[in-house]
């Protein structure tokens, strides 16, 4: 029925039915998978179209049909999905229901995909030169030579260093960052119309990211692809497409070009996924996260009329409950929403958070002196150091947020601080006692009871066999004196009511739970024993962005109310500013910077600093972000480090020898700002800030 | 704070349809149900074999020695000594379907146990466990069974103490690659902050999580121990006469086997349908649990 309604809409529109400019047009798709008991429509109805040269970026949180969307049109659904309805023409010829043949000729040649793995994307037995030749071969009918050398230069294009020795090399010994790179060639080598590009950035670390992100804009400038851009990051998604589409449960729900949508967004879903990131721009406070309650529905949960009213604050029964939601113009021709009240709503400004943070006495809570964690690989040959030199302090109530990327100590840290592995040497102290080298098993019960962890992956959080109020309940027995069954049943309840998850959820599996929903009971398992300490190692990382805000907000109102001290571990900068006062920037095991969360985001930086804030991609309009530091390489591996400056490899701006042979002397900016660089404080100063947004100067300086 | 998010509630519980029970899925499997029957058919013929009306397994028919082909008295003849082949395959069935299950329950603790202690603490233990079954793996198994077998006599307890020592090195194995992942698992950590003794971490935190895999390879297990128990009938090693036992049924007939081929190829047929059984349920296991 949608698909009628859908169609009339567009002739109204006078939208010619088939636009011969148009590189790419779906038209009311409907692709379903069918199971061995039942069938899903996963995507109910999608129509969008791709201009020649234009990159085109699909939003959604995962389940909601973008990558679908994405696999048929390469005509490739696997052997359950199906295209239902609806057509796809690529350069004016129907993919949907084409031969085999016909898709051979289309795929790789004039439409090509880079996957969010670069390592299932690629053939681990073969050598990328073997495998990268095959493209000009199978579809240009190149010769050997010929196909050698148009790799070669393929791979000078995507920057990758010394390309004819690459090209003899397997995929294993490449770094993600670089698989990247080949399989980006790989799609480009038969120069196709149309890339699609599903997260192709997702695994990778945020500097890589940037650099990856850089390369596909210049590629896309040089040749004049197309690009069709999946991405739950909006922020990516603003700064790499002209224009953009926004999925909701296999349907689109809005779409603008960039500007219009992010500036202003219409249906209030999209509003809400903006609302709910937090700003780079916009310090401690600020701004609260405002998420959006719920969950995305699966195909059967589909409620009547528009399939957000259930999470949406301006549900209206008799408007929005009754028939189906149609997409409509909105203000300029290129704007539809799927919302029938979308002229009554006005985007809220959202609310100040005017709470100020209570002054009191600092108190040390936690002390972290010289820390320093190494394993030893072959029997000591190799030395793996995961931390060198670690030292900071937490004031009681305080959150510390330590922030880097992968491979930089941050989860060994926090590993040891509660027990899990010990210090090599070092010491930590927690309320007067130390525990660097006493592991969970050998600590006294008061300190096990006061130190928790929150951690990062919702699928192993839980023990699939137990209820998922088990861990709570042993939790309760074990350090809260609680005997009675009456008295833990209670205080469960309590618990589950803190993490505002209802009671009946108790008894479940966590296969029967969302990923939000674990983190939850995750939070309740960490508060069950009332800690004084929380170490929450990237607790929402693996969360849509819509639940990522609800964890967090939930989090950080436990927090406030109790005044835990929370050592909360991330590698994303927005969500690190919007909620921590210090913040810890580690690079390769060691401390670069740390201070303030104000004096981190604010110059001198620490040049690791610095790149790391510059590649972060904002979608607030209002954040104007200065020229991009992009970084070459990735983080280097932490066995055997050389001395010196362990991010001189890949620093903008290293000064010399110095930084290869010599530690970096630490520069102390201000009482509580330190910065590890053999660059002179003056000279750091100079810098110019990352951001800067008009109304918030003021508060930086 | 202390109330519920009022967005929240009704979406927070699920609607989704919750996953059916592990065992209700088994059935959804045709393989699994095709092998479930197979051996339901022969625990019910074992379990009701004193009420049917079958001559005595050992009862020697002087009339039948003449002729052992199938007749109204005996449905499927009766072998060269004249007993019934029909009864001795029903009580034959009895032996088995105790025997082979008990040692494979046997083997399953020990192989358990060895596989937990070498994944879970790793180090030495797991030195010395592992170069353990490297040895008993590396030993041809078919050798094993003999020299046991052939040194300490067939009887019920050793065949399950032999199946025993074969076996358990293998699912220690599995049971060690299982625990070796699961217990990196974030759910492992938080049981040791809550200060969990390794007792309950291992029993209650991992067993659980390793007992689908273990209980297809036990399916399987149980086929292969009922043709072991079979070549080792066959060899003169299993039960001793005049027991029935599937093995020693074709032995005793494979000298006449060109002239009455029906008195061996009967009790094949029943072990090949008891292990086909077997082997049929593991693989709709595994498949109606495949995540």
């Amino acid at each position: 029925m949608n698909a009628v309604i859908d169609a009339g809409l567009r002739d109204n529109r006078n939208v010619p039915p088939s636009n011969s400019q148009a590189l790419l047009e779906i038209r009311d798709l409907r692709i379903e998978y069918r199971g061995r008991y039942e069938s899903v429509v996963a995507v109910p109805n999608v129509s969008l179209t791709i201009a020649p040269g234009e990159s085109y970026g699909l939003v959604g949180e995962s389940g909601c049909g973008k990558t679908t969307t994405a696999m048929a049109v390469m005509g490739y659904l696997g052997s359950t999905g199906r295209v239902t309805a609806g057509s796809i023409r690529f350069e004016g010829e129907e993919i949907v229901g084409a031969s085999a043949e016909k898709l051979r000729t289309i795929r790789g040649r004039r439409v090509a995909m880079v996957y969010q793995e670069p390592m299932s994307a690629l053939n681990p037995v073969k050598t990328i030169g073997a495998q990268l030749a095959e493209v000009p071969m199978r579809h240009l009918g190149a010769s050997k030579a010929e196909a050698r050398e148009m790799c070669a230069n393929m791979l000078d294009n995507v920057r990758l260093p010394d390309p004819v020795a690459m090209l003899k090399r397997f995929p294993h010994q490449l770094s993600g960052g670089q698989q990247q790179r080949i399989v980006i060639a790989m799609a480009l080598l038969a120069r196709p119309a149309l890339l699609l590009l599903d997260e192709p950035t997702t695994g990778l670390d945020v500097t890589v990211e940037a650099a990856i992100l850089d390369l596909i804009a210049d590629l896309r400038k040089q040749y004049g692809t197309s690009l069709l851009y999946i991405s739950h990051n909006l922020g990516l998604i603003a700064s790499a497409c002209d224009r953009v589409g926004i999925m909701y449960s296999g349907e689109m729900i809005e779409e603008a070009d960039t500007q219009t949508l992010f500036r202003q967004p219409r249906h209030p879903y999209s509003q809400g996924l903006l609302d709910c990131i937090p700003g780079i721009g916009s310090p401690k406070g600020a701004r609260a996260l405002s998420p959006i309650p719920g969950h995305l529905p699966s195909p059967a949960e589909r409620s009547q009329g528009c399939w957000f009213g259930p999470r949406c604050a301006h549900f209206k029964q008799d408007t929005c409950g009754v028939d189906a939601v149609k997409l409509a113009v909105a203000g300029r021709e290129d704007h539809l929403v799927r919302c029938v009240r979308w002229q009554d709503l006005t985007r809220e400004s959202v609310a100040l958070n005017s709470d100020v943070a209570v002054t009191t006495e600092r108190r040390t809570a936690l002390s972290v002196n010289d820390v320093s964690k190494q394993y030893l690989l072959n029997g000591g040959r190799r030395i793996v150091q995961a931390n060198e030199s670690v030292s900071f302090e937490v004031a009681r109530g305080e959150i510390m947020a330590l922030v880097g990327e992968s491979g930089c100590g941050k989860s060994t840290l926090a590993r040891m601080l509660v027990g899990l592995e010990e210090a090599t040497s070092g010491s930590v102290q927690y309320a007067g006692v130390e525990l660097a080298h006493v592991p969970a098993r050998k600590r006294v019960r008061d300190m096990l009871k006061s130190i928790q962890m929150v951690f990062q992956n919702p699928d192993s959080t839980l023990n699939p066999s137990h209820a998922v109020a088990t861990p709570i309940r042993r939790a309760l027995r074990k350090f809260g004196g609680y005997k009675d069954k009456a008295a833990i049943e209670q205080r469960l309840q309590e618990l589950l009511q803190l993490v505002r998850l209802p009671a009946e959820l108790a008894q479940r599996r966590p296969s029967q739970l969302s990923g939000g929903q674990k983190q939850r009971i995750a939070i309740a398992r960490a508060f069950a024993t009332n800690p004084s300490l929380i170490v929450a190692d990237e607790p929402v990382s693996a969360l849509d962005v819509s639940v990522q805000a609800a964890v967090i907000t939930l989090l950080l109102a436990i927090q406030k109310e109790q005044q835990n001290t929370l050592l909360f571990i991330s590698h994303d900068l927005a969500l690190v500013r919007h909620i921590a006062d210090r913040i810890v920037v580690m690079y390769l095991g060691r401390i670069m910077e740390k201070g303030l969360a104000e004096e981190i985001f604010a110059p001198p930086y620490h040049p690791y600093t610095e790149a790391l804030l510059s590649a972060v991609h904002s979608p607030d309009a209002s954040v104007k972000q200065q020229e991009r530091i992009r970084l070459s390489g990735e983080t280097p591996s932490p066995i055997n480090v050389p001395p010196g400056c362990r991010f001189a490899s890949r620093c903008h701006r290293k000064i010399g020898d110095v930084c290869d042979t010599v530690a970096p002397p630490v520069r102390h900016a201000s009482a509580t700002h330190e910065i590890a660089c053999h660059i002179s404080l003056d000279e750091l100063r100079t810098m110019r800030a990352v951001f800067q947004q008009g109304t918030l100067g003021g508060n930086l300086a | 704070m202390s109330s519920i998010d009022p967005g929240l509630v009704p979406l927070a519980v699920r609607t989704a349809r919750a996953p059916r029970r592990a065992w209700t899925r088994i059935f959804s499997s045709p393989t699994a149900v095709v092998g479930l029957s197979l051996i339901v058919f022969w625990v019910v013929l074992a379990v009701l074999a004193p009420l049917l009306p079958l001559p005595s397994p050992t009862a020697q028919d002087a009339m039948a020695m003449a002729d052992p082909t199938p007749s109204a008295a005996h449905w499927l003849g009766t072998d060269i000594l004249g007993r019934d082949i029909l009864s001795r395959l029903i009580f034959g069935a009895r032996t088995v379907l105790v025997v082979a299950p008990l040692s494979v329950a046997v083997a399953m603790v020990a192989g358990i146990v060895l596989g937990m202690l070498a994944g879970y603490f790793g180090g030495w233990i797991e030195t010395i466990v592992d170069r353990f079954s490297d040895l008993v793996l590396a030993f041809p198994v078919l050798i094993l069974y003999v020299i046991l077998i052939a040194n300490v006599g067939a009887s019920v307890v050793n065949i399950v103490i032999a199946t025993t020592i074969a076996s358990a090195p293998g699912i220690g194995r599995i049971v060690r690659g299982l625990v070796l992942d699961l217990k990196q698992q974030e759910y492992v950590a938080a049981a040791r902050l809550r200060a969990e003794s390794t007792l309950y971490i291992i029993v209650c935190e991992l067993l659980p999580n390793c007992r689908g895999p273990l209980l297809v390879d036990a399916c399987l297990r149980i086929g292969y121990t009922i043709i072991t128990i079979g070549v080792l009938g066959f060899l003169g090693l299993g039960l001793p006469p005049p027991n029935p036992d599937w093995g020693g049924m074709v032995r005793e007939t494979t000298t006449v086997i060109n002239v009455w081929p029906l008195m061996s190829i009967a009790p094949s047929v029943a072990i090949v349908s008891l292990v086909l059984g077997f082997n049929l349920l593991a693989d709709g296991m595994r498949e109606a649990w495949k995540p």
